[in-house]
């Protein structure tokens, strides 16, 4: 069954068609939720929302402007960031002090590293943040990402591209080694 | 380990995630609850306050209703001195 399909089936009155979108969907939209907003605990939560409205306004997606993902993807973002600004943001003054892991082959090293690179990924500044978890976790092309984000290319591209090199700096700072 | 590696590694376990298994579940009964609640009277009060209330249009009809009330009484006043 074709994703146009489903939604006509569901425009028609057959609710449980939904549950194509629902399963083909749930994974990808809970982890970008997850990701942006840093919150296991809450993504589900939001993520159904996301879906429920998703569901209210099936008749207003147009497949001619956008794909059905970018516009799902849209309403997630919007969603994240409604519950972001909920939430208080990470300084980059509360970042851990640096550790010393000259030997990151054992597992707690590594733990550190992960952290190190969460923490750093969280005090990103947001559009940045946005665009690299839509780039690196989602693997979105950077056109899809300009639509969701409602911006240029060139923009998308540039804010990815200053989210890695801080997250580069941060590991660099963290071990002395380069990524 | 290499930190590039260790990179790599993060970005991998960031993209695995695994949903509940009741997920679709919820997401589906709050949908059939949203349906049942759209098939009450549109002129049921709480139904019309929640309309009004919770969309931009409701609250402007409200707004434009109030305006034409209001002109259609004091051309009422005024036609009717004017009657005198």
């Amino acid at each position: 069954m074709t994703l146009e399909t489903v939604i006509h089936r569901v425009l028609e009155g057959d609710i449980e068609s939904f549950r194509f979108i629902l399963q083909r969907y749930e994974t990808p939209v809970v982890r970008m939720i997850k990701n942006i907003t840093n919150s296991a605990d809450t993504s589900e939560d939001i993520a159904q929302d996301v879906f429920l409205t998703a569901y209210k306004k099936l008749a207003s997606f147009d497949h001619t402007r956008s794909d059905f993902s970018t516009w799902l993807f849209t309403i997630a973002r919007n969603k994240s960031l409604n519950a972001l600004k909920r939430k208080r943001p990470v300084l980059m003054s509360e970042l851990p002090e640096k550790s010393n892991p000259h030997n990151p082959s054992d597992d707690m090293a590594r733990r550190e590293f992960y952290d190190r690179l969460d923490q750093t990924l969280q005090a990103l500044p947001s559009r940045q943040r946005r665009a690299f978890i839509l780039a690196e976790f989602e693997k979105l092309p950077y056109e899809e990402i300009a639509q969701i984000e409602g911006t240029r290319l060139g923009t998308i591209k540039s804010r990815i591209n200053r989210a890695k090199k801080k997250l580069r700096t941060a590991l660099i700072e963290f071990s002395g080694d380069m990524v | 380990m290499k930190t590039k590696e260790i990179y790599k590694k993060w970005k991998e376990q960031k993209s695995q995630i695994e949903v509940g298994k009741s997920f679709s579940d919820r997401v589906m009964s709050r949908i059939y609850q949203y349906e049942s609640e759209k098939k009450i009277p549109l002129l049921g009060g709480y139904r019309l306050i929640e309309l009004i209330s919770t969309r931009s249009l409701g609250k402007a009809a409200v707004v434009v209703a109030g305006v034409v009330i209001c002109f259609v009484r004091i051309t009422v006043v005024i036609y009717t001195f004017l009657g005198c």
